[in-house]
């Protein structure tokens, strides 16, 4: 980990700074060759470049993009319907809990 | 709140006779949840609890980045302050100070009439502080040491860079532990003796490394007003602009290493602190363990830095887990920098349920003393409606909503990909809920007089 003021740059481009591996790594982590940042998986990579090096991607790295986008759509879609499960759940629980002790 | 609370108590005691007992109960959450007694305990807490993983669901529905970004990117106005505005700022701060020291001094021995103990207590650091996270920091401008540093020559000493913060943590938990441990809110002499030294270190230190270095990274007083100040809607770019409260929480300049994250947990940690020594579990554990032999002095030090150390902790593991959800190469440094300020609005949150309340009871003392501040009349203090605890416990979870909406803000604009930003934030997210949990239950606690103060 690097510590210290000198990493003051960790806005939406992080530049090269993506060099701790998280815990259970992949084996080959998915880099930028743009700016060299690591991800864990290419659907990151694709995002990452598709909002850090807009104006610089090649026409397969812009299909790259907007595949992962379609792909992650589809997954925002069915947290979305587990979270609303989730918030039910803590709200009829509260209400049933309340009817139950008052 | 200890200290603090003492003087509510004694000043809404003098009222005592004319008004329900219940009143004199003095300020704080504790009335709040005598008068929900039928909600047992445990279902409270929960209920809070609850509310904050709630709300971390409600916040996940919005995955619009675009949408995030012209919330957080909204600003109006660009009006320049008129120079009689710094000199009305550097006017107050004067004043105020020398009213402080000269009241302090000469001014009556009742805390509940003393216009220095009032106007530190009730007018700054209930009050004014308010004001530096409600509205927006005015304090550079209305600091008397700064004023009063500015013409001093500087030896512009190098300050130390790996120093960085680590003074100003240090100072906090210090005036914490003096403000706890102390009678700074009882005796006025002392408190006047406590200004004072605050303003001879102040000075030579702004001597020493320059006027600038010292606001700038040394006095916590500066670092904690402007820390509240990110989250205000009023602040100075070129001018003061508007922009919604909280949203320059998540600018990722404001906490730039570990020693300033170390600052920003110090403040949420001592808000937690000066409640949890006037609960009646610490008034025991307190007793037991200074009974089987460890003595009084070491008590409040040791157990101000073990707590402190231990919210250090979670805060690295909340920090380490969600480096491990969002499974990113960013090193966990750089993640505990970018969601440490929006534990700001939680102490803010904090502050605002503590000292509101203490603030309007004894608004009306303060100010007249302040009219006569060495022959002040009786004191007067109101007293506030029942429903008034339901406002400060807003004030408690409205500082936590902030917090995890900033959090989730600066998540989106760490991570790629959206539910790796979700995924990040479910460590903060437990983490906040035990929080939330855990200060509830300090704030239902009925007030004890904390053992082996003076």
């Amino acid at each position: 980990m690097s510590g210290g003021r000198a990493s003051a740059g960790d806005t939406a481009a992080p530049t090269g700074e993506r060099a701790a591996p998280p815990p259970k790594p992949p084996e080959e982590p998915a880099v930028c060759g743009h700016c060299g940042d690591r991800f864990a998986d290419d659907r990151l990579l694709a995002l990452h470049r598709g909002r850090a090096h807009r104006e610089a991607l090649t026409d397969a790295e812009v299909e790259a993009y907007r595949e992962a986008r379609t792909e992650e759509r589809d997954d925002v879609r069915l947290f979305r319907v587990k979270a609303l499960g989730l918030l039910l759940l803590i709200y009829f629980g509260f209400i049933y809990v309340y009817a139950f002790v008052l | 709140m200890t200290r603090r609370r003492r003087l509510v108590v004694a000043a809404v005691g003098l009222l005592a006779a004319a008004v329900a007992p219940a009143a004199a109960h003095g300020a704080g959450l504790s009335g709040a949840a005598d008068r929900s007694l039928s909600v047992p305990t445990w279902l409270f807490l929960t209920t809070g609890g609850g509310v904050i993983g709630a709300s971390f669901l409600l916040a996940s529905f919005v995955t619009d980045r675009s949408f995030i970004r012209r919330v957080h990117g909204w600003r109006r106005g660009g009006l320049r302050p008129a120079r009689a505005a710094h000199w009305l700022g550097r006017a107050v701060g004067l004043g105020g100070l020398a009213a402080v020291l000269v009241a302090g001094l000469v001014g009556p021995r009742e805390a509940t009439r003393n216009a220095a103990v009032l106007t530190v207590w009730v007018g700054w650091w209930s009050g004014y502080t308010m004001t530096t996270y409600l509205v927006g920091n005015s304090w550079p401008a209305v600091d008397p040491w700064r004023t009063l540093a500015a013409p001093l020559p500087s030896l512009d000493v190098d300050y130390p860079d790996r120093l960085d913060a680590w003074p100003s943590v240090a100072a906090l938990l210090g005036l914490v532990w003096l403000e706890v441990v102390s009678p700074v809110a009882d005796r006025p002499r002392f408190l006047a003796g406590v200004v004072a030294a605050y303003g001879v270190v102040t000075l030579a230190g702004a001597v020493v490394f320059g006027a600038d270095v010292w606001f700038r990274r040394v006095d916590p007083v500066a670092r904690l007003f402007r820390y509240f100040g990110r989250m205000a809607p009023l602040h100075y770019d070129d001018g003061i602009r508007l922009r919604l409260p909280g949203v320059g929480l998540d600018e990722p300049r404001l906490v730039t290493s570990r020693a300033e994250v170390a600052f920003v947990v110090a403040v949420l940690w001592v808000t937690t602190f000066d409640g949890l020594v006037a609960t009646p579990l610490w008034r025991d554990a307190a007793v037991t363990v200074v009974e089987a032999g460890v003595p009084p002095g070491l008590l409040y030090p040791a157990a101000l830095v073990a707590g402190y150390a231990a919210v250090c902790g979670v805060y690295a593991l909340a920090v380490r887990y969600s480096k491990r959800a969002a499974r990113t190469y960013l090193p966990a440094d750089v993640l505990a920098r970018r969601f440490a300020p929006p534990l700001l609005a939680i102490a803010a949150g904090y502050h605002l349920a503590h000292f509101l309340g203490y603030f309007l009871e004894l608004a009306p003392a303060l100010a007249t003393a302040a009219i006569a501040p060495l022959s002040p009349p009786e004191p007067v203090a109101l007293v506030l409606p029942g429903w008034f605890g339901g406002i400060e416990l807003a004030g408690v979870l409205l500082g936590h909503l902030l917090a995890i909406w900033v959090a989730h803000a600066a998540a989106y604009d760490v991570f790629p990909g959206k539910l790796q930003a979700v995924r990040s934030q479910y460590g903060i997210t437990v983490a906040m809920v035990c929080y939330t949990m855990a200060s509830l239950w300090i704030v239902s606690q009925p007030y004890a007089v904390p053992p082996y103060v003076t």
